[in-house]
């Protein structure tokens, strides 16, 4: 299979590029791909791409400069550079300020998918973001409450074009709803973002020394350890083995002082280090140390950061039994055990059931590593490559004469 | 998750049960590991109540792997949660996607 992709891609430093770069290097890798076109964007002056870039037992990859940010004729030219290559499939790696930051020649150029296909080549988009969901001023096409309303009634009329293509795909399972309710298009598919890099499997044995229980953030505003220490406290005096609470991050700025507040009023209780500020190299080995990573919040938005953070290191986790949080963070495949908001004995409760059984505590750190490793891009190639067989397959059943019949 | 195994007139039918995510993933890659020359698989998903993108990438791997093989992997029994990830994937359009898996199995024998 012979593909070019559109995109912007390194040394550009267009956006997209970055993913550009990591899902070409995954689909060159795949035995049916052939070949593969770059047909990227003009680079500023004294710098260019290699004109062709070829690895042993991988397709080797051709760069065309076909287009230009900002230019008004960027669909034509691709067009062309199609015509030229004869692609047996097009993708197109764009989102909707790809082509230029202004309205007019933003718009033309996202006529080039529906271009593409009109010269028979199956054309695909990968769409990172959708009209509906873009904020206009952000992507340089704010101004007046006007303005905005004609750039989004020519942003629908635009969509319409891109959905022209034969496949369009988006990375979030929402755009796909939103598309194919709105412009009842059924050629709209999900195509995962892929992780770009593998993520270390984790090592699950704790340092010797107190099992540490540890709370990870910046603490005052929704973010409450008084719980967590009063938990923390009914742990100590349950349990035999050795622990040690680990208060990990600094005051929210919005509560100036907060962190020293609680460390008075809990100066009592031993064993709890409050280690200010985390340094990004020390950050690895402070979730590696710990047992089990708790979330002492009252309030929560959805999924977060630290969640991720504690999974890829392989640990379990303790959070709290929020609105629809748990449904949220199981849909991601991570797990954990539960609390009542700001309630001591629950939580207590709950970091127990890992502190006590290593068994439980390494299968739920297991299970959260692969939420937060992710699908590999090389996983997300495949996806596509599936969909390019069936639409040329779909194209060839088209284009191939009819069998002539028998006449009795 | 549990996986079984049966077979039927030379084709290997796998039934899933339970959550099919990144964590269960192994054991159906597994299963395609001790068996590459798998040709023509029926996947009974008749227990599966829920998929995340490592099962459907998993399956994936598995349909190409019985192409190469010159077979194929048709899916069957899909719960509704499960039918609305293939569809929202448009996977649903790769696969051959069968009510039961009688009716797989039939598409199988009259190839």
């Amino acid at each position: 299979m012979r593909i070019a992709i559109v995109s912007t891609f390194p040394p550009g430093k267009g956006s997209l590029n970055e993913y550009a770069f990591h899902f070409v290097n995954h689909l060159r890798q795949k035995s049916e791909v052939s070949e593969i076109y770059i047909l990227a964007d003009e680079l500023p002056a004294g710098e260019s791409y290699p004109t062709e870039d070829i690895v042993a037992g991988q397709a080797p990859l051709f760069f065309r400069t076909c287009w230009k940010f900002g230019a008004g004729d960027n669909a034509l030219r691709i067009r062309n550079a199609v015509q030229e290559i004869q692609p047996d499939v097009v993708l197109q790696n764009i989102q909707f300020a790809t082509f230029a930051d202004q309205r007019i020649p933003g718009a033309l150029g996202l006529l080039s998918p529906w271009l593409v296909k009109s010269d028979r080549v199956v054309s695909t988009v990968l769409l990172h973001n959708i009209m509906e969901t873009v904020d206009l001023n952000k992507a340089g096409f704010g101004g007046n409450p006007i303005i905005e309303a004609v750039t989004r009634l020519a942003g629908n009329l635009f969509t319409r074009l891109i959905l022209r293509a034969d496949l369009v795909a988006v990375t979030i399972p929402k755009y796909v709803e939103i598309l194919t309710e709105k412009y009842n298009a059924e050629h709209v598919v999900l195509g995962p973002h892929g992780a770009f890099e593998e993520i270390p499997e984790p090592d699950f044995k704790l340092p010797d020394g107190p099992m540490q229980i540890m709370t990870f953030g910046k603490f005052g505003t929704y973010k409450k350890i008084e719980a967590l220490i009063e938990a923390f406290e009914i742990l100590q005096n349950e349990l035999d083995t050795p622990l040690e609470l680990v208060i990990a991050g600094s005051d929210s700025p919005n509560t100036p002082g907060y962190i020293d507040g609680v460390r008075e009023t809990y100066k009592h209780i031993k064993n709890i280090r409050y280690t200010g500020y985390v340094a990004e190299e020390d950050v690895p080995r402070i979730f590696q140390e710990s047992a089990v990573v708790v979330f002492p919040y009252n309030s929560t938005t959805g999924s977060s950061g630290v969640l991720h953070q504690a999974g890829s290191y392989g640990r379990a986790v303790v959070l709290p039994d929020l609105g629809d949080l748990a449904e949220l963070i199981e849909e991601e495949g991570y797990q954990g055990e539960y609390f009542e908001p700001d309630d001591p004995e629950t939580m207590a409760e709950a970091i127990k059931k890992f502190l006590v059984n290593e068994d439980y505590r390494n299968e739920v750190g297991l299970r959260n590593y692969t939420a937060a490793a992710g699908l590999p891009m090389y996983e997300v190639v495949d996806w596509y490559l599936l969909h390019f067989e069936r639409l040329l397959n779909q194209k060839k059943a088209i284009t191939s004469p009819m069998k002539p019949q028998e006449v009795n | 998750m549990e996986l079984t195994h049966r077979t039927s007139n030379d084709t290997d039918i796998i039934e899933l049960s339970g959550r099919f995510d990144a964590y269960e993933v192994p054991t159906v890659t597994q299963w395609f590991e001790d068996n590459t020359s798998a040709k023509y698989v029926v996947v009974n998903l008749s227990g599966v109540s829920f998929i995340d993108s490592s099962g459907l990438a998993s399956l994936v791997k598995a349909l190409k792997r019985c192409r190469q093989n010159k077979g194929d992997l048709y899916l069957s029994n899909l719960q509704q949660a499960v039918r609305i990830i293939f569809e929202l994937t448009r996977l649903d359009k790769a696969f051959q996607i069968f009510d039961d898996e009688a009716s797989a199995l039939e598409a199988i024998t009259s190839q």
